[in-house]
This record gives C-alpha cells, structure tokens and sequence, in this order.
C-alpha cells in the first residue's frame, strides 16, 4: 500500500535505458518521456496503490507504433504496461518493475459509426462519454456507463469489464464489445471476435475482456451501440436506513421489474454529492435509492409507479421524481461523481468492490459498518444495490501513523464477509494488485492453474502487465520479468 | 521549495482523475504531466517533499492555460486555481520576475500603450507586422474618445481592451443606454485590473493595480465588465460590486426593446473565466436569444480555446493546439458567427480566421441593424 514519498529517491534515467530510449525515440520522437516528473506520476492510477517509478512512457498513436514499441520492450527484456486515462480503481495500470508504459490517449478516434449494424470501431483512448455524445445526436449511446465515464477511456473499459450504473439491465462491457484488435506480448497482431451475430471458434474476444491488459494491448474495438430508450423516468427515494434501500431494491427485483439502473448512497456520501451537485439531495435521510426505469412511455410510467409503492412498503420517507432531463443529469452527476467527492471528508480513500448475492445485501452492510467502527474507521457506501455490487470506501488520513495497517486489516475483513456471504472479489474494477492477496481466499490452486496457464497461452513470456492479478507466488515468470521488487504496493 | 499553498488544501486531491477530460492541455496531449491531477501531484512533491524543480516540472506549471475547467469538474472542490496562482507566484519570485514585469509594465500607463498601438497600427499598414503574431487585422489609428452619458453604471475599460477593441465599449454603452442606463467609462483613472499580472505569478502588482481601480471608483456605482477574464478577477479581488456585461443585462432583459432579431446562426464560446470562474456564461445565451436567429452550442463543454491572456504568447505550440481542437468543433456546429465575451479569446481565435463578436456587439448590430 502507499507509503509516504519521502522516502524515495528520485529516479534518473539509467544507462541501461538510454538505449531503449534511443530505439523508442526512433519510433516516437518527443512521444517518449523518460523524466522523473513523468516517471513518478505515472507510478499511481485513481486508487491508492503506489507501484514504482515507470519506465520511458510512449504516447502512441497507432496500431503499428504499439507494435514496434512491443518488440522493443522485448528485445530489451522489458515488460510494458497499457495506460489509459489512468481513473483504475485496482492498481491494474500502475507500473511494476519499471516496465514501458504504452499510453494510448492520444488513439483517440472515433473511426466509424454504422447506425445500420449498430456498430462502431473506435480507438481505445476513446472517452467512455465522448463517444456517448458523438452517438446522441445519431439516437445511440454507448451503454456501459462506469462512473468514471467522464475520463475513462474504452481501452480501460474492455481491460476491466467495467460495469456501471446502467449495467443493471443493459449488461456490463463484455456485452457491448464484438471484436478487438490485440498486439500481443511479442508484437504479433490479432483481431479477436468479429462482427457476426456468431462467430465461429472459441470466443477469445469474451476471454480477453477483463485480462486487465496481461493477455495483450487492446489497439481498436468494435462496439455494439444501443438506441436510446423513447422514455426515462428517474426516482429519487429517501430512507432511514441503508437496510430499508436494500430491502427496497430486493423487492423491485423480486417483483420481476428490471429497472435500468438502482443505486444506493448512505447519509455521509449524499451530504458530500449534495455539497457538489446542488440538487436537492436529502441531507436528512439515512440513505437514498436512485431507480431509473425506461422503455415505451406506457411501461416506464407503470414501473415507476410500482418502484414508488415498493418503496414506501419498505420504509420510504419520501419519493421524487425528476422533472426534467436537467434535473435528471443533474442527479447523476452526483451519484457518479461520488467517489471524487469524499476528499471533503478525509483525503483518502481505500475502496472495496465486492459482490454479494442482493437478498445478503442488508446483512452485508450492516457487517460493513460493524467492521469499519472496529477499526476505528469512517467508511461511506455508495453501490450498485441492483446487482448486489457494494462500494465501501473506508476514508482516512494517510499522513497518520500506522493508518494503513487499519485500512488494510479492514479491507480484508470487508473481503471476508462478502466471501462469506456467497459472494466474489470483484464486481467491475479488477482485480490489479489490490485484490491479488485475495485471490486465494476465492480460487483454489488448480483455478488459479487454470487462469495461468490461460494467460500463458496469450503471453508465454509474461512481458504484458506482469506482477497483476496472479497472486505472486503462483507465478514464477512474472517474478523473473520483474527487475525490482514492486515497491509500495500490499505486503 | 514552499510554494505557498496550504498543505491542508493540497490534501484534499484524492487523484480521482474526474478532471482531466476538461483539462484542455490533458486533451490535446494526452499526457498525465499536463493535466490538474498531474500538475497538483507535483506541486505536493515539489512543496512537501522538496522535489527538484526540473525543466519538465516547471514545464507543466509553465504550461497550465489557468482556465480553471478542472474546478466545476472537481466533485470535491479542490481549489486548484488558488494552487497554480501561488505555484505561478513562487515560480516567478524564484526564477527572477524582471522580465515578466517589464513586459506587463506598458499596461499600466494607458497613454504609453496607446502610443505604442498607434505605433503598430502603423507598422502594420506599412505591411511591417507578420500576421503570425495574432494581433487584431487593422488596429485603429485614431481612438474616438469615451464619453459619459450618465452615473447608472460604471463601464470598466480596462488596458489593452481599451486600446484594441474600443468599438466592444461602444457597443456595449450603446446597449447599456438602449435599456435606460446612464454609463460613465471608467477610463484611464481606475486603468488596468491587474487580472494579467495575478495570472503571471506578480500578485502584488496584480492587487495594486486592483486597489487603484476601487480607490478611483465610488463604491456605490456597480460597475459593469465586458471582459471575461478582468471581471473574474475583480469579481475575486475587488470590493466593488461586479457584474459581467451579459449578466447584468439579462437582469434587466425586459428593459431592452424588442427587434426583429438578426438572420444568424451564433455559436456561443464561453469565455473561461466567465463560464469556471464567474459561472455566469447562462445570461449569454438569455440575451442572444432575443437578437439573434440561432443560437447554438459547441459540442465541447465549454473546454478553453487557447488564449488564456499572455499564454498563446508565451506557449504558442500548445496554445495553438488547444485552438485547432476549438476551432474543429467550430466547423462541427457551422456557424455564421462564433460569439465570445472576452478580448483575448476572441483575437486568438479570429487569428485563426474565425469569425467572432463580442456579444454586445452582435446585440448592438439588432438593435441599430447595422
């Protein structure tokens, strides 16, 4: 986990890499940054993971650029690591062992849109939102709408599976993606999927969605655009207690409604969205539930009706629909950039990603908030109730002595009980190095076997992202890919 | 090296990264070290852990537009502003601030900034200025001089606006007047706003400047703005009330007549400092309305243009890449006329070949149909 920046040496340039620098600057000219300003900021993503100083860092702009920087990071022995828009919640992007860091925002091209087939071929630097509003005016949109959408860029999205609000009812990233170009770990190139409803073969697209960029670089994708529902209808439900919201989005479910998307905010996070957004959030409430239902006008209005009766069968204080579409966004914008928000309350964050199964989800909580008062811990919840998908962040000062031994011993606590109430590690933000010590708690030795040899497969050198996700120890060749012990990060 | 900031403030970035699609500089380069979540991870390093001060880190404060589009992104409020202004006020002091001030020096002396503008008017009739430098096409030669028409309102008419751009203070009296207000310019007396000098890390020029304006003024009289970037400012420094141009009349949007409106499509580009900074960009599109056709909205969110004050000057290749990216969704929306509430947005992208007005100007053209 972080330590303090004091202790660190800046880093400078080593011989050793002046002639991979050389041979990347050939490819890239003044694309390629190897200083110790950019060599210590891409150490971090948006989580509180801390990797060591990156490699030279090259700002590509083609497919053929990733390729030949591939093959020189081969030829030198080095690993590379795919960079976004850096907003990972898991540690997957920052940098082990000094690797090459492959950036691709600047592939940041809309190449095609074909409303016919519903289809588009982007870049991976695409912003996730960008290309929502590129779609709107054709009456499409991108679905899987992570909360980082803002900033997030679709490379990161097909890397991490990434759900979102939405995902609820429209599916999460793997859904929306029919085909990827890949440059794999030694440079070759490969389109994995296609644009058939079937294709033929095995379906190595569906496995490298979610590789967490260790089986390969996403270099184009192709992704299903969906139409933009004729009506929305959005609710805004207040609550004394987080279990009442939870029961709530139970019993929608169980009534065999689907809306398009349930959330959740405890009383802590909402005061902190409502600061934000102005909007008129319920300072007051224990906790609020953000239901949107949409479709044909007739359906929406019907659902919305019994999302409301639902919720005041279940403790609802006050129900309100959005007036307006502004009014609408507006709300959004306040559960989507809740994580942002929570610096007004401490200035840091640790946040966990665990699913349960929805009819736990109550029980869950209640242990969450149990678990964070025994360590002596704020924590806020905002989550994905629809799908049983809890966010707690447990907020902290990382300038207080021995906090992160808290924070950490909390975090596996967190991780226990969701385990133990029949659920999985990770919902939507990866696994990374964040959730690699748990790895073992949910798979045994012969599933992570599996997974092994399954990346093994894409990348037998381990050269693409090593030292993510496989637990270490139970993977000999990243070890030796890695030229340093990571430094920073868990243990 | 202390740069100044409170290192409780500097705490409250949780490096989320929300900010860095409206980062202008992020956008175009695509680069962590030129984004706020960057720029504010070095300034911790910088000033809390004395990290050296390398071309590349001074590089990215260097190259920050101060458009401030990261602060409404910001879900936790971080007042980054507040941030680079003291990063820019320490880099100055260290680095030596000589040379910064004797090239701002002229704008606090109206007349010798008059001189030196009918100076180049000249020059560039005798075809002596190369148009690479972005300066208004045809300079005036000859200023007709301001005049009062009543104690309503004060007209603030700053330095350089003054100088290069008086036709935006005639129209905007013009239409101050059209809607029963008797405006007195506030000329040469109350001078520059300091807006330039704060930006360029000489805060205490900057604040000087700001008190000669409010020492020369009566406290009573609001005074009236129409330039973005020096109504932010002495929205922020001054105790005077303040009000952007555009705002204070769709305020009174019932006062001014109604005509037919002009047979255009305008697209709004917001000034920063009027839509981060004064978030007063919605009376803009209030007005407009009224006067004109069309008015339309670019697809960019308000992302900054490029100008931000002396920056296309002194970082002329990322302003100008920030530019073609504005300048692209111009040509997306095609408008007959772009509208921009600030002197310095407008020159930068008219440089471009842009066709651009103040909106008081355009509002001035419905109501005498010129």
């Amino acid at each position: 986990m972080r330590r303090n920046y004091r202790n660190r040496v800046w880093a400078s340039v080593t011989s050793r890499d002046n002639a991979l620098l050389a041979d990347l600057q050939r490819v890239l000219g003044d694309r390629v940054r190897a200083d110790s300003a950019e060599r210590a900021l891409l150490r971090r993503d948006a989580s509180v993971f801390e990797g060591g100083d990156a490699g030279p860092t090259c700002l590509c702009e083609t497919t053929e650029e990733v390729q030949q920087v591939v093959r020189i990071a081969l030829a030198h022995g080095r690993a590379v690591v795919p960079r976004g828009a850096g907003t990972g919640l898991a540690g997957g992007a920052i940098p082990l062992g000094a690797p090459v860091v492959i950036s691709l925002s600047r592939m940041n091209r809309i190449v095609d849109v074909d409303t016919e087939s519903r289809i588009a071929w982007v870049e991976p630097g695409v912003v996730n939102l960008d290309l929502t509003k590129h779609l709107t005016p054709l009456g499409y949109h991108f679905a899987p709408d992570p909360s980082s959408q803002q900033v997030c860029t679709i490379g990161g999205n097909v890397g991490n599976n990434s759900g979102g609000p939405h995902c609820l009812a429209y599916g999460v990233t793997n859904a929306h993606i029919l085909a990827i170009e890949v440059v794999l770990a030694d440079g070759e190139i490969v389109t994995l999927g296609g644009l058939d409803a079937e294709p033929s073969g095995y379906d190595l697209r569906g496995v490298f969605v979610g590789g967490e960029g260790m089986l390969g670089i996403t270099t184009k994708v192709a992704v299903r655009i969906t139409p933009n529902p004729p009506a929305v209808r959005t609710l805004l439900l207040s609550f004394d207690t987080p279990r009442d919201a939870a029961a709530t989005v139970s019993a929608v479910i169980a009534a065999g409604i689907v809306p398009a998307a349930m959330e959740v905010m405890d009383q802590r996070i909402t005061i902190a969205v409502e600061n934000y957004v102005n909007v008129g959030y319920p300072r007051d409430a224990g906790a609020v539930l953000l239901a949107e239902v949409d479709g044909l006008p007739d359906g929406v209005e019907i659902d919305a009706q019994r999302i409301s009766d639902i919720g005041r069968a279940h403790g609802a204080t006050d129900v309100r629909q959005a007036q307006s579409d502004e009014e609408r966004m507006l709300l959004w914008k306040g559960r989507k950039t809740a994580f942002g928000a929570v610096a007004q309350i401490a200035p840091n964050y640790y946040l966990h990603d665990t699913v349960v199964p929805r009819s736990k989800l109550a029980d869950t909580l209640e242990e969450v908030y149990r678990i964070a008062d025994e360590h002596d811990l704020a924590v806020v919840n905002v989550f994905h109730a629809g799908d049983g998908n809890l966010h707690p962040l447990l907020l902290f000062n990382g300038q207080e002595p021995g906090i992160y031994d808290r924070v950490h011993a909390a975090g596996a606590k967190i991780v226990e009980a969701s385990l133990a109430a029949g659920g999985v590690l990770s919902g939507e933000h990866g696994i990374g190095v964040e959730k690699q010590p748990y790895m073992r708690q949910m798979f045994s030795d012969d599933d992570l076997d599996h997974q092994e040899r399954l990346r093994h497969a894409f990348d037998p050198a381990c050269r693409s992202n090593p030292g993510k996700v496989i637990p270490v120890g139970h993977s000999c060749a990243d070890i030796q890919s890695l030229r340093a012990t990571p430094e920073g990060v868990w243990g | 090296m202390d740069l100044g900031i409170d290192p409780d403030r500097l705490g409250t970035c949780v490096q989320c990264g929300l900010c860095l699609s409206s980062c202008p500089t992020y956008r175009v380069t695509g680069d962590e070290t030129f984004s706020p979540r960057g720029r504010i991870a070095l300034m911790r390093q910088v000033q809390l852990h004395d990290a050296p001060l390398t071309p590349e880190v001074t590089e990215a404060f260097d190259t920050c537009i101060q458009c401030l589009g990261c602060e409404p992104a910001c879900p936790s409020v971080v007042p980054y502003g507040h941030f680079i202004e003291a990063t820019r006020t320490a880099l100055t002091e260290h680095r030596g601030s000589r040379k910064r001030a004797i090239a701002l020096w002229p704008l606090t002396k109206p007349r010798l900034l008059r001189l030196g503008s009918t100076l180049l008017a000249i020059a560039q009739r005798l075809r002596l200025v190369p148009a690479r430098l972005g300066l208004p096409r045809r300079l005036p030669l000859r200023q007709p001089p301001h005049r009062t028409s009543g104690t309503d309102v004060y007209l603030f008419t700053g330095c350089v606006m003054d100088v290069w751009q008086r036709e935006v203070h005639f129209a905007t009296q013009r239409v101050l007047e059209a809607a029963g207000f008797g405006v007195t310019p506030t000329g040469d007396s109350a001078g520059c706003c300091g807006a330039l000098h704060t930006h360029a890390g000489l805060a205490a020029d900057g604040e000087r400047l700001t008190e000669r304006v409010d020492a020369a003024l009566d406290l009573n009289i609001p005074i009236v703005v129409n330039s973005a970037g020096c109504g932010a400012h002495l929205k922020q420094h001054s105790s005077h009330q303040i009000f952007d141009a555009q705002e204070f009349l769709a305020e009174h949007l019932d006062r001014l007549p109604d005509v037919t409106p002009l047979d255009l499509t305008v697209a709004i580009q917001d000034p920063c400092h009027l839509r981060h900074v004064q978030r007063a960009h919605l009376p803009t599109r209030t007005l407009l309305k009224k006067f004109v056709r069309n008015v339309t909205e670019l697809d960019d969110d308000g992302l900054c243009c490029g100008a931000g004050g002396a920056y296309s000057v002194l970082q002329p290749d990322m302003s100008q890449q920030v530019r073609d990216r504005k300048v692209a969704s111009i040509e997306r929306s095609n408008p007959d006329l772009v509208a921009s509430a600030n002197p310095g947005c407008s020159m930068h992208l008219a440089a471009a070949g842009v066709a651009i007005d103040h909106p008081m100007v355009i509002i001035d053209n419905a109501l005498t149909r010129r």
